[in-house]
């Protein structure tokens, strides 16, 4: 196995690229289900409320 | 001049440029410097601080407007609530890592809403107050702008998300690596040591092995789009998917040396109600504000303690990270305010780490405690590990000026079976011998042979 000289590296970079590309995927993945959720309300499904944890007085 | 290391700033503060913590006549300040003015203010006015304090999330604080700056730069002066007893991720058992986790990314998405993003997500930052995962640095908090990424993701992921899978997926022990790397597990390191199964689990899939792969692929390039744009919802999804990822998480206690130690143990109920009643009354008399109850199992004396009229605040500390853990979660079903389990081996206590070894304090720098509870311990300690008992009751006269401890005789089934797999080689471990070593560091109070047993409670007060 090869090992770069380690002082040098910063995984700052690929945490940075990953995250945007994990962020944004996901981020489509919610747009998908609002919509969803729309389209369901549209053919009469009841749409699901949504939990606002700010109303809760203590965390979990 | 005034060296950072005789004026009263503290070390584990000194790498933020936002403030720092100081203490002066013994209470503790944190300067707000003037380049955090807008931050603060946004947090104090947007009402995200009074939230925060509400759901008990983050360490109140008051402005000390009559306190003189530290240092040229100050903006404010605040005094925030004094924790009693500050704890480290190596310390904690599984349960104790996961509610720090959770409440962190509850901040940051309370944060979120009211225009402000966590900019750190260590969990060093996190300390369990009254029972509860509290955000202790009020200066964690930046402007979000929208587009921008979660700057504290890397962190979160190697303090929190890669040490809580190894716990839960690979060995509950691996959260020592916490004391070795003081930024968190490595991600390569975590993703090497996963079972290849974590592939399949998305969560650990994305957060862990492809952001390592990640790490390593873009190691040293310049990425030219650091300033890409992310928006508000992707933020939500990432956060979301990573509370989903630690919520799956699960590490139950069982199958390990002591988590029914209660059950096996040799004496009768009389002896135990015997040494309940002891320890409660001494520990009336001594009216400690700390105790330390050292061995503790999964608590049920420094319970007797945390009783006392003087309501101290008892760390319940044990080598055992199922005792620790069934501790904490009765913690957390009883409401216990006082108790706070952790996990320690005592041969082998946490020592100091970080900058200097000055940013994490060491088992010892953090006492001494009022009272020491040292109670089915001490045939650990002179036979197991084999330290001569003037060692032991030199440390013990160093853990706290009051010592509440049990001598346990060779003649007892438990120590009968230690001795069963080793030599013999210890003619002092009598009770004469005892009452000899701890004399030497020891003013013995009490002398109270346990009742339907062979034990004896002594209480003692160092000299």
């Amino acid at each position: 196995m090869h090992f770069a000289p380690l002082p040098y590296l910063d995984p700052g970079s690929g945490s940075f690229l990953i995250q945007l590309l994990i962020a944004t995927a996901l981020g489509l993945a919610i747009a998908l289900r609002a919509s969803w959720g729309k389209i369901k309300t549209m053919f009469g499904a009841k749409p699901k409320p949504d939990a606002d944890e700010d109303d809760e007085d203590t965390a979990e | 001049m005034k060296t950072l290391q005789n004026s009263g700033q503290l070390s584990a503060s000194f790498r933020d440029p936002s403030g720092f913590l100081f203490k002066r006549d013994n209470v503790l300040y944190r300067q707000v410097n003037r380049k955090y003015e807008q931050e603060y203010v946004r947090l104090m006015e947007s009402g995200l601080y009074e939230k925060l304090v509400k759901a008990k999330l983050l360490i109140p604080h008051v402005e000390a407007n009559n306190i003189e700056a530290e240092s040229g730069e100050c903006f404010k002066i605040i005094q925030p609530e004094r924790v009693p007893f500050i704890s480290y991720p190596y310390e904690w058992s599984f349960g104790q890592l996961k509610d720090a986790a959770l409440a962190t990314l509850s901040i940051h998405k309370r944060a979120l809403k009211l225009g402000m993003s966590l900019k750190d997500a260590s969990a060093y930052n996190i300390q369990f107050v009254r029972g509860k995962p509290t955000l202790i640095d009020t200066l964690s908090f930046e402007l979000y702008k929208e587009g921008q990424p979660w700057v504290a993701y890397r962190q979160f992921c190697q303090h929190f998300l890669a040490p809580l899978a190894l716990m839960a997926l690979k060995d509950v022990r691996l959260n020592q690596l916490l004391r070795v790397y003081i930024d968190g597990v490595p991600l390569d390191l975590a993703s090497e040591l996963l079972p290849w199964k974590t592939h399949l689990n998305f969560g650990l899939m994305t957060h862990i092995h492809l952001h390592a792969g990640a790490q390593k692929k873009y190691a040293g390039e310049e990425v030219k789009s650091r300033g890409g744009s992310m928006s508000k919802q992707a933020m939500t999804g990432l956060i979301e998917s990573l509370e989903s990822t630690v919520k799956k998480l699960d590490w139950k206690p069982g199958g390990t040396e002591w988590g029914n130690y209660y059950d096996i143990t040799n004496y009768s109920d009389a002896a135990f109600e015997h040494k309940k009643q002891l320890v409660a009354e001494w520990t009336d008399r001594i009216h400690p504000a700390i105790v330390w109850d050292l061995g503790a199992n999964n608590g049920v004396f420094s319970r007797v303690a945390a009783d006392a009229q003087a309501g101290p605040a008892v760390i319940s500390w044990d080598i055992d990270p199922a005792a620790v853990e069934q501790n904490y979660r009765q913690v957390k079903t009883e409401k216990n305010e006082r108790v706070l389990p952790l996990l320690l081996d005592l041969t082998n206590p946490s020592p100091a780490i970080g900058w200097a070894n000055r940013e994490r304090d060491s088992f010892g720098g953090r006492g001494p405690a009022d009272l020491t509870l040292a109670l089915a311990v001490i045939h650990h300690l002179a036979i197991s590990n084999n330290v001569p008992l003037l060692y032991v009751a030199d440390f013990f006269a160093g853990t706290g000026k009051w010592l509440v401890i049990e001598f346990v005789p060779k003649s007892d089934s438990q120590v009968r079976k230690l001795l069963a797999s080793r030599e013999d080689i210890f003619p002092t471990y009598t009770r004469e011998g005892f009452e000899a070593a701890f004399s030497q560091r020891f003013m013995v109070h009490e002398a109270v042979p346990v009742r339907e047993s062979e034990r004896v409670l002594y209480l003692m007060e160092a000299i």
